[in-house]
């Protein structure tokens, strides 16, 4: 009865609708027209006129070889999401929920690289890594060993992957962590009574349980792989080392921000935006989030 | 009741909507500030009519943040608010990057220029000199017949930009050099590196211990040396063109990255390292050398054993010895907008005169690059300081940098390839050619 008429409802969805479609909507079409000229700025000066240029930046997508690079390292993390940081959490969360005491405390150690800025946490390991007195190094020279330049190309992508994969895994394990306290102890229990073990009841009671929670942070996991750039680009500013460690956000920004090269930049944006929709398609489609198997 | 909750529902929503408004009107009211002061003045004069109006000027620099210079700034507005108690200045400085670059183009875009900028001169300044919102020095000297009448007419000419027309008053210039850490050159007894062979010997004798030779990074600022490797292989006339294909020299130039590379002259992080951590190498004494610019001296902390050596031209190079990068890139510019302005034309005439007067000239020269009026040297100058003073006075020629000539994007694009031409993943005439391509589209 209360939502018979529709006017007042309207009314008040209008000012978030407007807002989307100023700051959303508005410029990612606007995004989409712009990658068919040649920006020389920005912004374009009273009487500047941007050249038509037409497809040539969707072409240039298929012969730069550092896209590829950037698309690799995206899916690999997408992968590494899913056993890292989802199975991270998912271990995490059935260890902490089968304690009674000091649950609060373990629940706010693993949150908290989420409240702390993933530009601090950047700064933080770069310090670790650094070649020059880097932590990882005194602890080497303590050793007696030569120091090690842990970011060059060969073990780049594994040491900015590890706090990636690391400062995120407390979001899903808080996430699976209350998906647990919703099944019913009285379900544990009676499988204890019919002689079921801790550890299988993880498979036979815990996992179907919890499908549905596990389903949508895959989902969160493997489309936020894909907006992987604060991190990377505080620890490997520019995909360095020689570009190597380049995800489709740092390469997107590196191209509109660093280079100047804002067109092409808007048809990295458009890649990641598409990739995106795709993606967690093909992963609901996959897994069936709501399905009632 | 119903229709009750119904008009709370609607006022809500028209509180909201104007709530969303005024968030987004609040920028045009900082911008009209100087209107509000303008009314505010008509008031105020009725009750004073012998006084001056006050004038609020709306001033934007690149003296802010970390800049070396920001205190001198903030101290000659102080004074300047002091002398002309009816001015008040609403200042909004910042360090000149990326992000700052185009706020300053949308503000020019938009009409929401401030009165006063000092901003770059060169093509650095394109997209704002495009909006054509500039006084020349011209229009302002046939008003104003002392205006930047300190200033000395090269550096005016030095600041003129790309179309040849002068609109902005320079205060200093910079020159970039190889500062090296002398008591390393004598501990190993070596000399400066003033020819390529004492360069070779020295990052030779370095890298054997344990010392890094060069500090750069070349993943973050390998802008220093892609200049003077270009300039030594090409000399003075050859690197200020513009060609539409990689010459020559400039590839022989930048295929040096790859010899010092493997000569292992760079830390061995350059890849990776900030430029700020390499520079700590230099003044922590870890490393012997670093390429940059006069700004970089005041940040030296042994200023007795550090000194400024000339680029050492390269084999076959053409540029003489003494050769170097530097000039002028910024100066003080008075918007239309406030020319046009009866109130605020006197007083940003009055602001621009103040800080580029000889007295602040010297303020902010300090003893680091050079002034753009004829100063008098400083008693308080450090060992380092009258070393770069005799560098950049020994210079045999001058030549601005290639950022200055081509293109953000194309220059840009030179610098992030400097890492690949480095390791010899790309050729050094295929990415010159590249940025041609794109200063020429």
């Amino acid at each position: 009865m209360l939502y018979k008429k529709k006017f007042p409802l309207i009314i008040f969805l209008l000012p978030g609708f407007i807002l989307m479609l100023i700051f959303l909507y508005e410029p990612f079409v606007e995004n989409i027209v712009n990658s068919f000229y040649d920006m020389t700025s920005f912004v374009k000066m009273p009487g500047q006129e941007w050249k038509f240029i037409g497809f040539e930046n969707f072409q240039k997508l298929f012969k730069d070889p550092k896209i590829k690079i950037s698309l690799v390292n995206s899916f690999k993390m997408m992968g590494l999401t899913i056993i890292f940081q989802v199975g991270i959490a998912f271990i995490l969360a059935i260890l902490v929920n089968s304690i009674r005491r000091g649950q609060q405390i373990f629940r706010t150690i693993y949150f908290f690289p989420i409240v702390i800025s993933a530009t601090a946490i950047g700064l933080i390991f770069k310090l670790f890594y650094n070649y020059n007195g880097g932590m990882l190094n005194q602890l080497m020279e303590a050793l007696g060993k030569e120091p090690v330049n842990w970011l060059a190309p060969a073990t780049a992508f594994v040491m900015v992957s590890i706090p990636t994969l690391w400062s995120y895994a407390g979001f899903y394990f808080v996430i699976m962590l209350t998906g647990l306290s919703d099944i019913s102890e009285d379900v544990y229990e009676a499988a204890a009574i019919d002689g079921c073990t801790r550890f299988k009841q993880v498979f036979y009671i815990t996992i179907p349980l919890l499908r549905g929670v596990i389903c949508t942070c895959i989902t969160l996991a493997v489309t936020g792989a894909l907006k992987v750039f604060d991190l990377p680009w505080v620890i490997v500013p520019k995909g360095a080392p020689q570009g190597v460690t380049h995800f489709l956000g740092t390469y997107m920004y590196e191209q509109t921000f660093t280079i100047g090269n804002i067109d092409y930049g808007s048809v990295i944006a458009l890649v990641i935006v598409v990739l995106g929709v795709v993606v967690s398609g093909i992963v609901s489609r996959i897994l069936k989030p709501d399905a009632n198997l | 009741m119903k229709k009750m909750k119904k008009i709370l529902s609607m006022m809500l929503t028209v509180v909201m909507v104007f709530s969303l408004m005024t968030g987004c009107g609040k920028k045009n009211d900082a911008a009209d500030t100087g209107n509000d002061a303008a009314a505010t003045e008509e008031s105020k004069d009725n009750e004073a009519a012998d006084t001056k109006s006050p004038v609020t000027l709306i001033t934007v620099s690149m003296y802010g943040g970390t800049d070396p210079n920001a205190e001198n700034y903030q101290e000659i507005n102080e004074q300047f608010m002091t002398d002309n108690s009816y001015i008040t200045i609403e200042d909004n400085s910042q360090s000149a990057d990326q992000d700052w670059k185009t706020k300053i183009a949308a503000d020019f875009a938009v009409g929401n220029e401030p009165d006063v900028i000092q901003y770059f001169t060169d093509a650095n300044a394109s997209d704002v000199l495009a909006a054509d919102k500039f006084v020349s020095i011209d229009e302002i000297k046939a008003e104003y017949p002392d205006y930047a009448k300190d200033t000395l007419e090269a550096a005016l000419k030095a600041a003129s930009n790309p179309d040849g027309v002068q609109r902005a008053v320079p205060t200093t210039g910079y020159w970039e050099g190889l500062f090296c850490n002398k008591d390393l050159f004598d501990k190993y007894d070596l000399e400066l590196p003033t020819d390529w062979d004492n360069m070779v010997k020295a990052i030779e004798t370095f890298k054997k211990n344990g010392i890094v030779p060069i500090a750069v990074s070349l993943n973050n600022v390998p802008h220093y040396w892609a200049e003077f490797l270009m300039l030594s292989a090409a000399g003075p006339d050859g690197y200020a063109q513009v060609p539409t294909e990689a010459p020559q020299d400039w590839v022989k130039g930048l295929s040096m990255f790859k010899t010092l590379r493997d000569m292992g002259a760079f830390p061995e992080d350059t890849d990776t390292i900030d430029n700020e951590l390499a520079g700590e190498l230099f003044k922590n004494k870890e490393a012997a050398m670093q390429l940059d610019g006069s700004w970089l001296a005041g940040g030296i902390t042994d200023q007795d054993n550090t000194v400024v050596a000339a680029f050492p031209t390269i084999p076959d190079g053409k540029a003489p010895a003494g050769a170097m990068v530097g000039g002028i890139s910024s100066g003080f510019y008075i918007t239309k907008k406030a020319w046009e302005d009866p109130d605020k034309k006197d007083a940003a005439v009055k602001f621009v005169m103040a800080h580029t007067n000889k007295e602040s000239v010297t303020k902010y020269w300090g003893g680091n690059g050079q002034a753009a009026c004829a100063v008098e040297p400083l008693d308080s100058m450090t060992p380092l300081g009258v070393s770069g003073l005799d560098y950049s006075s020994a210079a045999t020629s001058i030549s601005a940098p290639t950022d200055s000539r081509i293109s953000q994007e194309a220059y840009n694009t030179l610098i992030a390839g400097i890492v690949g031409v480095s390791t010899g993943e790309t050729d050094p005439k295929d990415l010159i050619d590249e940025v041609l391509s794109i200063n020429n589209k």
